[in-house]
Formats: C-alpha cells, sequence, structure tokens
C-alpha cells in the first residue's frame, strides 16, 4: 500500500510518501511563506525523489482540520485536485490525530493542541502505549483554562504536543505535564500518513468528491468579540 | 495617546504617511469611527508612502483587499463580521503573526481578537465638515 499524505493545517507544511510501514521520502518546511507556495513543489519532489507517481498511490491523505482557514483548504483543495484525475481514495485525517503520531513509542496521555487564538484551543486527548494510539476524547475547541482543569488529573503522565503545546505547558508545567521536543511537537506529513494508513485498513476513505475540510465551532468566547456600547450605528451599509 | 487633528484629506493621507514610516512589519492598525471618517483615506496615503500607489479601495465587499508595497498590506473591512466563526472565515487569524501590515475597519467589531500591541486609530468629526480628529494609541510619531 503506497499514501501519499500532506499537511498544510498550520503554518508549518509538509508532504511524505508512506509504503507499507515505512516512510519513503518526507519533506517539511516551517516558514512564513505561504502554503500555495511550497506545498505543490513538496508533493512534486517526494514522488519524483522516491521513483513514484500518481498512478502508484492507493491513497492520498490529507490533514483536514482543525486548522487555519485558509491551511486547510489549501490541503484539501491539493488533495481533491490531484486525487479527481484517477479516482483515488482520499483519507480526511484529524490534524490532532495526526500530531498524536509523535508521541508513538512513548507512554501516557497526549494532549494534542493547537492555538485558536484568544486563550481558545483545538484539543483531542489519546492514550498512548507502546505503538498503539487510542483514542479518548473527540476533537473539539475550549478555552485553555477548562482544557487545564481536564488535564490537572493527568498529573505527569500528560504529554503535550502541537502549535498550542508551548502556551497550555505555561501553566500546565504546575502539575507536571511534560512538553514534547522541537522536533517532535508539530504535525507532519509523515503522521497524516500512518493515521490515514489504520483508515485505509478500516474502510474509512472517501472519494475525493467528498472529502470536506473540517472546522470546529469555536466556543462561547469567554471575551466579548465586539467593543460594547460604543457602536456608533450613524449610517449603514 | 497623541490627538492629532486634520482639515482636508490630503492632510490625513499626510498623517498616515507618518505611522506609514513608522511601519517594520507585523503591525495591526485598528481603526474605529464611524462611516466617512477617512478610514479609507488614511489606508490610502499609508499605501502610496509604504510605495504602493494609488490603489486602495472600499474593502467593503471583498473582506480583505491585498496591497504590495515596501510591506505587504492587508486591508480588512469588518463592517459585517459578527461572530468569531465570522471572523474566522475572513482568514483574520491566518495574517496574525507574520512580517504583513493589517489595517482594520471597524474594528469595533472584532475588539476582544484584537492583538495587546495594535496600533488604534479613533477618528471623530471636528468643528466643521472637514476636520477629522485622530486619536492615535500604540505608535509614537
Amino acid at each position: 500500500m503506497l499514501i501519499l499524505a500532506m499537511d498544510s493545517s498550520a503554518t508549518p507544511a509538509s508532504a511524505a510518501l508512506l509504503e507499507e510501514d515505512k516512510i519513503l521520502s518526507e519533506f517539511y518546511i516551517h516558514t512564513k511563506q505561504t502554503h500555495s507556495q511550497t506545498l505543490m513543489p513538496m508533493v512534486d519532489s517526494v514522488l519524483k525523489l522516491s521513483g513514484r507517481t500518481l498512478d502508484d498511490l492507493d491513497c492520498i491523505a490529507v490533514s483536514a482540520g482543525p486548522g487555519s482557514f485558509t491551511g486547510v483548504r489549501i490541503g484539501v483543495s491539493c488533495v481533491k485536485g490531484l486525487a479527481m484525475t484517477r479516482n483515488i481514495p482520499c483519507a480526511g485525517v484529524s490534524t490532532l490525530r495526526a500530531m498524536a503520531e509523535n508521541a508513538k513509542g512513548m507512554s501516557g496521555v497526549v494532549c494534542a493542541v493547537m492555538d485558536a487564538r484568544c486563550a481558545q484551543v483545538y484539543n483531542a486527548m489519546f492514550r498512548v502505549e507502546g505503538d498503539t494510539v487510542e483514542r479518548i476524547s473527540e476533537d473539539r475547541a475550549l478555552p485553555i483554562s477548562e482544557l487545564f482543569e481536564e488535564c490537572a488529573a493527568y498529573g505527569e503522565k500528560l504529554l503535550l504536543v502541537g502549535d498550542g503545546a508551548e502556551l497550555c505547558y505555561k501553566t500546565f508545567a504546575s502539575f507536571g505535564a511534560k512538553l514534547l521536543q522541537p522536533q517532535l511537537r508539530f504535525q507532519r506529513a509523515s503522521g497524516v500518513a500512518y493515521a490515514a494508513k489504520e483508515m485505509c485498513e478500516n474502510g474509512e476513505t472517501v472519494t475525493p468528491d467528498a472529502l470536506m475540510p473540517v472546522y470546529l465551532r469555536l466556543p462561547q468566547a469567554e471575551r466579548e468579540l465586539k467593543k460594547k456600547n460604543t457602536m456608533n450605528t450613524e449610517g449603514s451599509k | 495617546m497623541a490627538v492629532y487633528i486634520t482639515k482636508s484629506v490630503s492632510e490625513t493621507e499626510a498623517l498616515a504617511a507618518r505611522v506609514a514610516e513608522k511601519l517594520t512589519g507585523g503591525e495591526v492598525i485598528a481603526f474605529s469611527g464611524s462611516m466617512g471618517m477617512g478610514k479609507t483615506a488614511f489606508t490610502r496615503g499609508l499605501v502610496i508612502a509604504l510605495g504602493g500607489g494609488d490603489v486602495v479601495s472600499s474593502p467593503t465587499f471583498a473582506l480583505v483587499n491585498e496591497y504590495d508595497a515596501r510591506l505587504t498590506v492587508q486591508h480588512f473591512d469588518m463592517y459585517r463580521v459578527s461572530g468569531w466563526d465570522d471572523l474566522y472565515s475572513t482568514g483574520f487569524f491566518d495574517y496574525l503573526d507574520t512580517d504583513q501590515v493589517l489595517v482594520v475597519e471597524w474594528s469595533e467589531n472584532i475588539d476582544g481578537a484584537l492583538p495587546e500591541n495594535a496600533i488604534r486609530i479613533a477618528i471623530s468629526k471636528g468643528e466643521d465638515e472637514s476636520e477629522r480628529i485622530f486619536e492615535i494609541d500604540g505608535i509614537d510619531l
């Protein structure tokens, strides 16, 4: 089984090719360049340098959210475009599930967390033990303070991963939470690929037209978005 | 906070040019004030001063206009943004923490999402029709 995977759900972007259990190639970039400039050259490189073409693929996988609005749309539309030409099955992987792969081989509870701004995060919890990753919560959006309450019970077993990990660590360190090392902290296409492999085995792939971005509704914000009582109602557009 | 009074559109553009000189990238400029106060005129002056030419138009329908200049400027109109999901789908959060300059009209509507170090510019009417009062906070001119 050959899986092409890509991620452009937040600031980093990456592409990888997974054959059975082996990563054949992976390209990761973490700069301020836009994904619309970097993603396709990376996909092209991992295929060409591995001596493979689109015709060899059994599945194309992408982190379909949560994540940045434009980032997720770039990734999903890229995959749709490539897969439609040959009707290749697609796997829309949770970005949070993909980054839990980074903690494989460790023992504890993974708190995958992405910064949703304004003291809110996207999060999912997983139990990792040896080479298994078991989901123990749905993907959700919630205030950091609420996540803190829930995570404190795990104490030193808690492993923080994701671009919101450092943010949470500021307060979560008080109960002994651990921060994954920088090289393991962010989502990667290889993680997307391994998570997609499980989806392929469970028959959870979809046709290219059915692949959709996943947006999580932000929780009722702790603070109001609109400035109170100062809106000038003069005129209208 | 500093207060500036302009007596014409060209004086407003000149004030914007003074702000432009100080920009290094990554700033969020948040306007507040009602219709016709000169937010778009200010932005036009800012982009011209940054070397982007006379290209600014109101982003009312596009939600965001992008201008290439010494610094890339993203020009938002938040008039119709009425909640966090709305704001998310403008892509606003994706532009924060870049080296681009964000100019936000109707920032009253997204007050809770503005970064702490935002440059706040409140505009109000002066004594006569063409006079405008600019209260600028967060940058020294």
